[in-house]
């Protein structure tokens, strides 16, 4: 995502210097164009450049694990008193992820105490990452407010989280933004392998089927930074599990999708399947394992 | 040429503070569409000159409804987005729906999918910074 920016914009500057003029993000011109279909396959396409990668949010699994009925275990998640050995901004971008989907976990649960310890967590890496104002003292005493309500509550921690994230690009600091992305990924997956392996939960067996692309993702979002050491060891890491994540089958069949115009809404009737054994779920396992245990030790 | 170099500079590190705080801005003013779904935490953003696409790769969960909203610009439908599921069949598209800026989306079950955008042809923008958000709620 770095590289995209830093070459768009790249554009831009030099644009702007032919036209001796700035930028316009809304910049209509005087002779209106006549409107043509805009098919897709015949666009100038930037595939490798301006692709942008999506990690689903923690706080859907966490939803996902509340739904099946699963109880609460919150030794699962990672102890406030590690807070204190995250002296690297590497370990501290990482953590911040893996507090933040803690922190949707407990909600998730209702556990307010817990949730407000998790909260204090991240402000305080956000605040050393120099984002703190992601988690200001507004914010912060809207969630406390929020304690009660696990929706609200998960409403205001996505957006602080969100707020955080766009600081970061806005500063081009998009590396420590893909930590904190990959750190909550590592602990969605965490929480969602071991809830699995206790419960033996077909749903949740699904749920780390599904979330073969987004580790692909994930790495194509980190690799621009693979040159850093600290990088290099986690996304070979993160490759070795990928390759564990290949032999993931999945199978899909196309249904077209039905569209309510008034209510602004579209059904993707698509059906889709995963099948994933139980000797890969155990190298899953295992290797999520020692990742996370690198993160948060 | 040292001064040329200077200036030629100054005029970029602008040019580019100003092309990211728009996107600043854009990505606020986006934001507005989102509730009542919660974010998904991230924001998506690719600058766009002329008819270039920004790909937008993503999961989408099984019994989950997403709400996308796409904004550049100042002015509501100025992004045209597409959606496409991993056979590259076209799912949906806001510009067969008055250019809308934002929908939402109901998914029976799991998929990965990959969101085009590119700027409104008709409206005749030149560059803009294109924005994505994503929300979710379980269904």
């Amino acid at each position: 995502m770095c590289k995209v920016l830093k070459k768009t914009f790249l554009v831009v500057g030099i644009t702007g210097i032919l036209s001796a003029g700035f930028v316009s993000c809304n910049n209509k011109a005087k002779e209106e164009e006549p409107e043509e279909k805009i098919d897709s396959t015949q666009s100038n396409f930037v595939k490798v450049e301006n692709a942008i990668f999506s990690i689903p949010s923690p706080y859907q699994t966490a939803s996902l694990i509340k739904k099946l009925g699963v109880t609460y275990n919150k030794d699962l998640c990672n102890q406030n008193k590690n807070l204190a050995q995250y002296s690297t901004n590497f370990k501290k971008g990482l953590n911040l992820g893996v507090y933040g989907a803690d922190l949707g976990y407990v909600a998730i649960y209702e556990q307010s105490q817990d949730a407000l310890n998790y909260l204090k967590a991240s402000q305080k890496l956000a605040s050393d990452l120099g984002i703190g104002s992601a988690f200001d003292s507004k914010t912060i005493d809207r969630i406390q407010k929020a304690l009660g309500s696990k929706d609200s509550l998960l409403s205001i921690s996505a957006l602080a989280f969100r707020a955080g994230n766009n600081y970061l690009q806005t500063n081009e600091r998009n590396d420590v933004a893909g930590l904190v992305v990959a750190g909550g990924f590592i602990e969605s997956l965490h929480l969602t392998v071991s809830l699995a392996n206790q419960f033996k939960t077909q749903e949740l067996f699904n749920r780390i089927g599904e979330q073969k692309n987004s580790l692909d993702n994930l790495i194509k979002l980190l690799t621009p930074y693979y040159e850093q050491p600290e990088y290099t060891e986690f996304i070979d890491q993160l490759i070795d599990l990928a390759y564990v994540f290949d032999a993931v089958e999945t199978k899909y069949t196309f249904i077209p999708p039905t569209t309510d115009e008034q209510n602004k809404i579209t059904v993707i009737n698509g059906k889709s399947e995963v099948i994933i054994t139980e000797d890969q779920l155990i190298q899953i396992t295992q290797k999520v394992k020692n990742i996370r245990t690198q993160i948060v030790g | 040429m040292k001064k040329i170099l200077f200036i030629l500079f100054t005029f970029l590190s602008f040019s580019v503070t100003n092309s990211y705080s728009q996107c600043d801005s854009i990505a606020n003013r986006c934001l507005k569409n989102l509730p009542p779904y919660i974010s998904d935490g991230q924001n998506y953003r690719a600058l766009l000159v002329d008819d270039e696409v920004a790909e937008f790769h993503g999961t989408f969960f099984g019994g989950s409804t997403y709400r996308v909203s796409a904004c550049s610009g100042l002015q509501d439908g100025n992004l045209i987005f597409s959606i496409y599921d991993r056979d590259h069949n076209l799912l949906f598209t806001n510009e067969k729906h008055k250019d809308a800026p934002y929908w939402d989306f109901k998914f029976n079950y799991t998929q990965e999918c990959i969101i085009e955008t590119h700027l409104n042809k008709t409206k005749n923008l030149k560059s803009g910074c294109s924005v994505l958000l994503i929300g979710f709620k379980q269904n």
